[in-house]
């Protein structure tokens, strides 16, 4: 276990507890999601660097620009779910509730 | 480079902590710029200079923009700071899983952090990571093709789904 890997799985299995135990704003669900996206695009950078295969540089490149899809995605979502909502609390998110 | 390298991983841990532990979006966001940040500083120091200003111009200056305006959403009369009564015994708990884990990996040793590059004189880093890039317009051609496809439906999308109007979910406060 290299410093690399370990900061990569820790920064990964950080940002899943923080996306999992959320507890107020989605907004900040969207963060902990974003920090999961950065940890992946380091992860896959640093073992291009670590390993010398500078073949491999082309998959971070595709990974950022989906990510930057995906996060313009959740940002739409939340926008169109404050506006019908009133705010991006959770507790208000409680329509199918039983 | 020890010392560098031990403060960049440790801040970009700390940056990660800050935005786990679910404070207010406004201290959220400044964790995820303290930990991209640093994070673009560890790929350079590996040798790494293309990949880490593209992290920078992408995520910072694109998506975390938009992320830090759209904290106007979450706009309430008292945010929860990382002084709050949930958050920084959050913080305490996550760092002390961090270091046990890290203690229990590598004990007192050293020669984890010896990570770096040879510098080219004065500080300066030469990359092989930028000529690579340049497979993804010869023999990456198609997946960029299919990607360039993907952002351009992703705009659609978003479009279509704060249009309002009576259809998607775009109402009035």
């Amino acid at each position: 276990m290299t410093l690399p890997l370990f900061a990569i799985s820790s920064a990964f299995a950080f940002g899943m507890l923080g996306l999992t135990v959320n507890r107020v704003h989605l907004l900040s669900a969207l963060l902990c999601l974003e920090s999961m996206m950065l940890s992946l695009f380091m992860g896959l950078s640093l073992w291009m660097l670590q390993l010398g295969s500078f073949n491999f540089s082309t998959p971070p490149m595709f990974m950022l620009a989906l990510s930057a899809c995906e996060a313009s995605v959740g940002l739409a979502l939340l926008v169109a779910s404050t506006r019908t909502h009133g705010s991006d609390r959770i507790q208000t998110f409680n329509l199918l509730q039983c | 480079m020890t010392l560098t390298m031990f403060l960049l991983f440790f801040g970009w841990m700390l940056g990660s902590i800050i935005v786990s532990s679910n404070p207010s979006p406004y201290f959220a966001a400044f964790g995820l710029v303290l930990s991209s940040g640093l994070g673009c500083a560890i790929l350079a120091g590996l040798g790494g200079p293309f990949l880490s200003l593209i992290l920078f111009l992408v995520y910072l200056g694109g998506m975390l923009v938009v992320f830090a305006y759209t904290a106007a959403l979450a706009a309430e009369p008292y945010p929860e700071g990382l002084g709050s009564i949930f958050v920084l015994p959050c913080i305490f708990f996550y760092s002390i899983v961090f270091l046990a884990a890290y203690y229990f990996l590598f004990g007192s040793d050293l020669e984890v952090l010896l990570l770096g590059v040879e510098e080219v004189g004065m500080g300066l880093v030469w990359g092989g990571d930028a000529p690579g890039v340049g497979f993804m317009y010869s023999l990456g051609g198609g997946l960029l093709v299919m990607s360039a496809w993907a952002l351009l439906m992703t705009l659609l999308i978003v479009l279509e789904l704060t249009r309002g109007g009576g259809r998607g979910g775009f109402r009035a406060l």
